[in-house]
């Protein structure tokens, strides 16, 4: 453990001085706290322009409420990731363009622990941002719910796990995509590039195969979190965390890791 | 003797390349070591799979006497090719990730840059350092956990004349305090002046390995001028010259073991002709590599 903090400590040193690294940190976290304050000021603005929803207050709407907020922050926030993941591509492509990964070991460090210098980075980057979206979750909740009499803030808590594990699976792809590709303007391109990539292939696999496309490695994430507003005009929705989703996604986990690991041990640095 | 590093068969092959053919080597302890050879031998290739950011296709090796993991590279100083920092941070700062990977004592930090005499730069970033204090940076980095063994890949490379001399005084300085030093170079000269021991590679395989003091000892050549007609076919006579060839305004005479220029005056005393001129000729490393490259490329021929 005690190795494990050394080396994300060695990671944090690599980034304390690097004003990339915070100008995109900072934007994430004000963008991720700005955001219900700006859903509620559009749902006020909107009584306040009198839209009317058949007579519906739109203030009403629960969706900032205990317990809905969970799944519809998660379902929102998931979508910022992407600036999490420039700041993984930006500091693995940084040690092989700058070829600090190569010096890293001949001072001392195994190949291995560089690889899990990075992945502390990482799963600590998934956390930072669990914590935050959990805390303007929960601050966002005490605000807006009107009566929280009877309201166990933490129903549908669940969210919140899955919306680390997906984070952390889909910075791990990024790792990877960096890994193999090396550059950061391409990885980043990449990264964007495999969404699409992944539906289309999706698209046009034969119906009896349709089954497969749910565990295709950026489906099976999607899973973990389902689109939640199709309940405010009544529709039925999967408003838990499928176990059996979340399995899929710690088995794509284990093999990144693996993969990871494998390449950074047996390939000329 | 303590054997520092020992290479046993080891061979790295890129595709239809061969770039390290079965090269086996021992270095002493305490010793200098010069790896020679023209650019593309298969020196860094052969310096970078003892640190492990190579891997081998063949073959093995240890350092002090044991199979290689990241511990022992906390023990070595190394650099290769060109000096490796985050350009975006000081140079304390980048020592300061040196010295975590490596569990170096942090006040260690401007004991190296003082060595290097950089103490007065430590909080510029290293993308404003030139060429030379980048070099001197690395030598620092290598120095910092007070390594038993430095490998320094070309050390020299891309200075100018006063930068050049400055890392040749640090590497003596570093080699008085009797720690083993690796260094590979394909400047004959700077081997010549500061190594005790060298290797000659060439394409990845190893023609030659010996003393650096054995390459002045043996045959010894004279110069010589003089007034006098037929000087050369008196230079002949002498019973000690092995062959006369004429330089510009001199006379170069390669000598037979056991006969030195005090000889050779002394005959010419015997024959009246007083030379103006006598110069012993040390034999270079570079005379000696070039004959070793050339050995190896008749037997190549034949």
């Amino acid at each position: 453990m005690n190795n494990i903090l050394r080396l994300l400590k060695i990671d944090f040193l690599k980034f304390k001085n690097y004003r990339a690294f915070w100008v995109i940190s900072i934007l994430y976290s004000l963008l991720i706290i700005s955001i219900p304050v700006a859903v509620m000021e559009f749902l006020k603005w909107l009584k306040e322009k009198g839209a009317e929803f058949e007579g519906f207050d739109p203030l009403k709407i629960p969706v900032l409420y205990f317990p809905d907020i969970w799944q519809n922050i998660t379902y929102v926030f998931i979508f910022f990731k992407l600036f999490l993941a420039i700041i993984v591509i930006i500091s693995i492509s940084n040690e092989f363009s700058f070829k600090t990964v190569r010096q890293n070991i001949i001072d001392g460090m195994s190949r291995t622990e560089f690889a899990l210098s990075k992945l502390t980075f990482i799963a600590a980057l998934s956390l930072y941002s669990a914590v935050l979206v959990g805390l303007t979750g929960m601050a966002t909740g005490l605000i807006y719910t009107p009566s929280l009499e009877g309201v166990n803030v933490f129903q549908g808590f669940s969210f919140m796990g899955a919306y680390f594990v997906d984070i952390f699976a889909t910075l791990l792809i990024a790792f990877l995509l960096t890994l193999l590709i090396k550059r950061s303007g391409l990885s980043i391109a990449m990264f964007i590039l495999i969404w699409p990539i992944e539906y289309i292939a999706a698209a046009y696999i034969p119906d009896s195969m349709d089954f497969m496309s749910e565990y295709f490695p950026l489906h099976a994430i999607n899973n973990l979190i389902e689109f939640p507003y199709p309940k405010y005009i009544f529709r039925e929705i999967q408003d838990w965390v499928s176990m059996e989703s979340l399995f899929v996604v710690v088995l794509y986990i284990a093999g990144y890791i693996a993969f990871i690991l494998r390449r950074l041990k047996t390939s000329d640095l | 003797m303590e054997k520092v590093l020992e290479i046993k068969g080891l061979t790295k092959r890129y595709g239809r390349l061969l770039a390290v053919n079965k090269l086996s080597l021992e270095v002493p302890r305490g010793s200098v070591f010069g790896i020679l050879g023209p650019n593309g031998s298969g020196k860094t290739t052969t310096l970078g799979i003892l640190l492990d950011v190579i891997q081998p296709t063949a073959g093995d090796f240890l350092w002090f006497g044991a199979k290689a993991d990241n511990k022992v590279r906390k023990e070595i100083g190394a650099i290769l090719e060109t000096p490796i920092f985050y350009p975006y941070l000081t140079a304390y700062e980048n020592l300061n990730i040196v010295a975590e990977i490596k569990g170096a004592d942090k006040s260690n930090i401007e004991k190296v840059l003082e060595t290097v005499e950089l103490l007065h730069r430590k909080d510029d970033k290293f993308k404003t350092y030139s060429l030379g204090m980048k070099q001197r940076l690395s030598i620092a980095s290598a120095l910092l956990n007070d390594p038993k063994v430095m490998i320094l890949d070309e050390p020299t490379n891309g200075l100018d004349p006063k930068g050049i001399a400055e890392i040749r005084d640090i590497i003596t300085k570093i080699a008085r305090d009797g720690k083993t030093i690796i260094l590979a170079s394909h400047l004959l000269d700077e081997v010549q002046k500061v190594c005790s021991h060298f290797a000659v590679l060439q394409n990845g395989k190893l023609l030659y390995q010996g003393l650096v003091e054995d390459v002045s000892k043996g045959e010894m050549v004279v110069e010589v001028a003089a007034n006098g007609h037929d000087l050369a076919a008196t230079l002949e006579g002498f019973e000690g010259s092995k062959k006369v060839v004429k330089d510009f305004d001199k006379w170069v005479v390669s000598l037979e073991e056991g006969f030195g220029s005090t000889e050779l005056n002394q005959y010419l005393h015997g024959k009246s002709i007083t030379a103006s001129h006598l110069l012993t000729q040390k034999k270079s490393l570079e005379k000696q590599f070039l004959e070793i490259l050339e050995e190896s490329n008749e037997n190549k021929v034949g």
